[in-house]
């Protein structure tokens, strides 16, 4: 490396450097950003203000009217229990069988390669096949999970009917999308963590158990904060799994009685089915709100795992 | 886990070769981490052998109770059906166009992001970052309405601009590299850059991006993949006549009745260049290459 | 990957990012040769037409693209709205029209265009269902589904009802007499076959033959003061109460794969749907056959073809429709695709009149679906009235899962029906 050769001008240049070269390499993102992500989101704000519909030529100021109607609407609280329920029941077990399959993987395998990217395929996997899939194992009738429940001597389940039961199936099929996708960040993740660190654990005497929670999780910290935060956020937007849940059937009203329709599918409906776009406007920045403190929320439970 | 062999002791520098890359050799898998990891994977396939054997059917497969799981015969006569009904095959070049730019553009801004973000002190960082992760949190599906609205001022629609555009940066990226790079690379070899006398440029090129690499690749890999699956907003701007793959899928599902076999085999076709990436990238994210970039 | 391999794939990837701005554009020009795009949806069997217009108009050149029933009609709701996007011409389907029409301003008045003289082609109530309030035309009508009553020999045989389908058609005069042959039927149904597929979809069967359905003229939503409406609700619910009912959701994924498990014996057919249940259901070749729909009339699908007034070359796609809609092409699309015709000139055609199909055990289809589509009496349609179907759909769906007893149901299906008209 070359020396610092010294100098007023070099300084100057250094300082420079220091302090101005940080927004020069954050200023693509937010240029591009701002040319063509910001308009979307500031007129979407505008619209939530109006009672536009897109069947009907003209639109009208309403001030915070959607708001207000939306704080009153049973449908939108039935679809934020929904939302949490099924982010619940999904993102818990996701993420833990992310980090175990993680751990798996950073071992020394044959096929290794085969394995990482095989893990991620269900997220490859176009929705189309995806949707015909689940239809077959969750079926009321005939599916797959009810046939074996059936040779376990259980009854079978009408999987969308109850809430329970069609949260449950909804989460499965999350868990079954997104667990290789979060599993494959923490896989390289955990390839930063110095060699020596586990050495010097195995020659203390420490357990496989022990080395994965002293030393594979402090060190994994801010990727748990990235998956928490991140997988928060896509659990409150969810909507292809509900969608496909109830495919070829019309409008997503999430279940005869919306008993899983989610917030994400809550405005779908509204803005796609009944083209009240002043409405589901509404609905998504109230549904960011909620999603910005969750994410606050689990950003402050996982920072308070203990920096190794 | 079972075994847990201890490698025999490292050298203190290890060349960037083949054995430096497999460090994850220090702890063997054993007889269950391969049942696990077999069991995993068998789940994480069967979908796609499902559509396949679908695809090597007639139409009547899907609905067949229980359901088919051999191959039959007709896959080439489907894959025909596949390119005589759409554009596939510019389907194809078009979808490699998008989500390569968009992959390359999103990998490279996030990663300069990312590194000013987790290891420069600048007036302002925290809030910036707070805002690009804050504009994560508005689902976007609304947006296509008045992303549309733009894109036809621009003139852009049905044209492929009007997807890459705006998948050029993400905030997931910048906020993921950030993360990765605030662990990834050590502040002490940053600061004994500085004292060198490197600029920010030269560490960012020879301390941050071999650092990055991995992650680099597994960013590369989901927005590649994401690109590639996206059909909400292709769908509405542009046109079967300038196709991505997704909206090619879209015009084969016909009207009343879906041709399952021809949708399925659709699918299937659509799938294998993303896992030809995969095949190209996964081996990125094996690990060690940094290790030797940041000890050499 | 190795480092040279990485630099040549980014130089290709980089060299994708600036040739992307050649990706195709379209649009023609004023002058000269015309281009007409069609946005349509699934296969409506024109494509074989193109030519011969094409070499009968040498400065039209036709270009169809085709897209998913759902994105075509989202899409096009979309396009509308931001006032650009929209093709020349493009389909819709029955149930979205009363939803487009509902916006006449958005469309070429093809009433500015000779559609008056043109009326008589076509069933009254297919004519009407595409007229605005304003009274604008914004559609000429392709092809209709009619609606007959698709039944399994084999399953009859053995509940002990008559097979033959004229003696069929006689059992149900009307839709009481069809749930009184469902309580025969269900008395001695063979294991897991139920009479009828489910609730919602016969419901929709019912009230699509009343002379008024969920709105009045005015546009006024009457499901709650309609006495129809309710009383054909209580005797479906009264039917699955009867265990008549096999539960199952329209398209949905196990409704299809219903066909192919025998898990009911009769079900309301359009003509477009007995190629699809040929497909699912190979194996009942000849054991399936086609009796009248209950009440003689019915119709379920068909679609239309309109000209958004963002069109730039109205008068050429005018044409296009008008000619491509036109009986003789009708025809023409029969014979090729099956797709029955919705104007009435082409009924008396032998091609049509005379149809039969093998799987269904020769049923004379062509005779069964026109005189459905002949019988049914005009019913006005308002705007909303495809997302109150989904309501009422729910509802039923609530009884048969044993969530709710059916007043119960349609209470809550009237306040849904309520947000639905604001």
């Amino acid at each position: 490396m070359t020396l610092a050769r010294s100098g007023p001008r070099r300084r100057w240049a250094y300082q420079l450097d220091v302090k101005g070269s940080p927004y020069f390499y954050i200023a693509p993102f937010f240029l591009l950003f701002g040319a063509v992500g910001m308009f979307p989101l500031l007129y979407t704000a505008y619209v939530s203000l109006t009672n536009w519909n897109l069947l009907e030529p003209t639109r009208h100021w309403v001030g915070l009217a959607n708001y207000a109607e939306l704080l009153t609407d049973d449908y939108f609280w039935n679809a934020l229990f929904n939302t949490v329920s099924i982010w619940l029941l999904s993102t818990v077990p996701q993420l833990l069988a992310a980090l175990f399959i993680a751990h798996m993987l950073n071992r020394s395998l044959r096929a290794r390669t085969f394995f990482r990217m095989g893990v991620l395929l269900p997220n490859v996997t176009s929705i189309v096949a995806v949707t015909i899939i689940f239809a077959q194992l969750f079926g009321r009738d005939f599916g797959m999970v009810n046939w074996a429940l059936d040779l376990v001597g259980l009854d079978p389940v009408d999987w969308q009917a109850g809430t329970l039961s069609s949260h449950i199936a909804i989460s499965l099929i999350v868990i079954w999308r997104w667990t290789g996708y979060n599993a494959l960040i923490y896989l390289a993740a955990m390839q930063t963590i110095p060699e020596h660190l586990y050495e010097a654990a195995t020659l203390d005497g420490a357990g496989q158990f022990t080395q994965f929670r002293k030393i594979t999780i402090p060190m994994l910290r801010p990727t748990i904060i990235f998956t928490a935060v991140v997988s928060t956020i896509g659990g409150f937007q969810i909507i292809a799994e509900p969608l496909l849940f109830q495919a070829g059937t019309g409008n997503p009203t999430g279940g005869s009685d919306r008993q899983f329709q989610t917030v994400g599918l809550y405005l779908y409906e509204q803005g796609f089915s009944l083209y009240k776009f002043g409405y589901a406007s509404a609905i998504a920045w109230t549904l960011c709100l909620i999603i910005v403190v969750m994410a606050l929320v689990n950003y402050s439970v996982t920072r308070r795992i203990r920096r190794s | 886990m079972t075994t847990i062999i201890t490698e025999a002791p490292r050298q203190a520098r290890m060349p960037r070769s083949r054995a430096a890359r497999s460090r994850g050799g220090r702890r063997s898998a054993g007889f269950w981490t391969y049942a696990a990891l077999v069991a995993v994977l068998l789940g994480s396939l069967f979908p796609v052998y499902w559509s396949l054997i679908v695809a090597s059917h007639d139409n009547d497969a899907i609905a067949r109770v229980p359901p088919v799981l051999t191959p039959g015969g007709h896959l080439f006569e489907n894959i025909a059906r596949v390119f005589d009904t759409t554009a596939f095959g510019k389907a194809m070049l078009n979808s490699f166009i998008v989500s390569g730019s968009v992959t390359v553009s999103v990998v490279l801004f996030s990663t300069l992001a990312g590194f000013a973000f987790a290891k420069l002190r600048f007036r302002g960082r925290t809030s910036l970052l707070v805002v690009a992760i804050a504009t994560t949190t508005v689902p976007h599906q609304l947006g296509i309405i008045p992303l549309y609205i733009l894109m036809a001022e621009l003139g852009w629609t049905g044209r492929l601009e009007a997807v890459i555009v705006p998948g050029l940066v993400t905030a997931f990226g910048v906020f993921f590299m950030t993360q990765y790079l605030s662990s990834a690379v050590p502040d002490e070899l940053l600061e004994a850059g500085r004292i060198d006398g490197c600029s920010t440029l030269r560490l960012f090129w020879h301390v941050v991006v071999p650092a990055a690499r991995p992650a680099a690749a597994v960013l590369g890999l989901f927005t590649f993949m994401q690109a590639w699956n996206d059909f909400f907003w292709p769908l509405v701007v542009l046109t079967p006549e300038n196709p991505t793959v997704q909206v090619a899928l879209s015009s084969l599902a016909s009207g009343y009745t879906t041709d399952y076999a021809l949708v399925l085999t659709g699918t299937v076709l659509a799938t294998v260049p993303v896992v030809a990436v995969f095949a190209a990238l996964g081996r990125q994210i094996i690990g060690g290459i940094m290790s030797g970039a940041i000890k050499g | 990957m190795s480092a040279a391999k990485l630099r040549l794939l980014v130089g290709v990837l980089a060299v994708g990012v600036l040739t992307a701005g050649c990706g195709g554009s379209t649009g023609s020009s004023g002058d000269g040769p015309v281009t007409l795009t069609l946005n349509l949806f699934g296969n409506m069997g024109f494509k074989d037409l193109y030519a011969k217009y094409e070499a009968a108009h040498p400065n039209i050149k036709i270009v169809e693209r085709t897209s998913a029933y759902n994105d075509h009609h989202r899409n096009l709701a979309a396009h509308l709205a931001t006032g650009s996007g929209a093709a020349d011409v493009e389909g819709i389907d029955t149930g979205f029209i009363a939803q487009f029409r509902a916006q006449p301003e958005r469309f070429v008045d093809l009433r500015k265009h000779g559609a008056d003289g043109l009326k008589d082609r076509w069933l009254p109530w297919k004519w009407q269902a595409s007229v605005a309030k304003n009274g604008a035309q914004i559609g000429y009508g392709t092809d209709v589904g009619g609606l007959a009553m698709c039944y399994r020999r084999d399953l009859f045989e053995k509940a002990g009802l008559p097979t033959e389908r004229d003696e069929v058609s006689k059992l149900w005069p009307d839709w009481a007499s069809y749930f009184e042959a469902g309580r025969k039927y269900t008395a001695n149904k063979p294991e897991g076959a139920s009479f009828f597929d489910g609730g919602a979809q016969i419901f929709n069967a019912m009230i699509g033959q009343a002379e008024t359905g969920y709105y009045d003229a005015s546009d006024h939503v009457v499901v709650a003061t309609n006495p129809v409406v309710r009383s054909a609700y209580d005797e479906v619910l009264k039917a699955v109460a009867d265990g008549e009912s096999a539960k199952l959701v329209g398209s949905s994924p196990a409704w299809n794969t219903g066909f192919a498990k025998s898990q009911f014996a009769t079900i309301a057919c359009p003509a477009w749907m007995l190629a699809k249940i040929q497909d699912q259901a190979k194996a009942f070749a000849g054991k399936w056959d086609i009796a009248a729909i209950p009440g003689g009339g019915g119709n379920w699908g068909g679609s239309y073809l309109t000209v958004p007034a963002q069109s730039k070359h109205v008068k050429e796609a005018v044409d296009l429709i008008t000619w491509l809609t036109a009986p003789e092409q009708q025809i023409e699309v029969f014979k090729a695709h099956g797709i029955l015709p919705s104007t009435v000139a082409t009924y008396e055609k032998p091609e049509v009149k005379n149809l039969k199909n093998a799987f269904f055990n020769d049923a004379p289809v062509g005779q069964v679906f026109t005189t459905a589509a002949l019988n049914l009496k005009p019913q006005y349609q308002g705007p909303r009235a495809g997302d109150i179907q989904t309501a009422i759909r729910d509802a039923i769906n609530r009884v048969e899962e044993g969530k709710q007893d059916g007043p119960q149901a349609w209470e809550q299906m009237l306040k849904d029906v309520e947000r639905i008209e604001q």
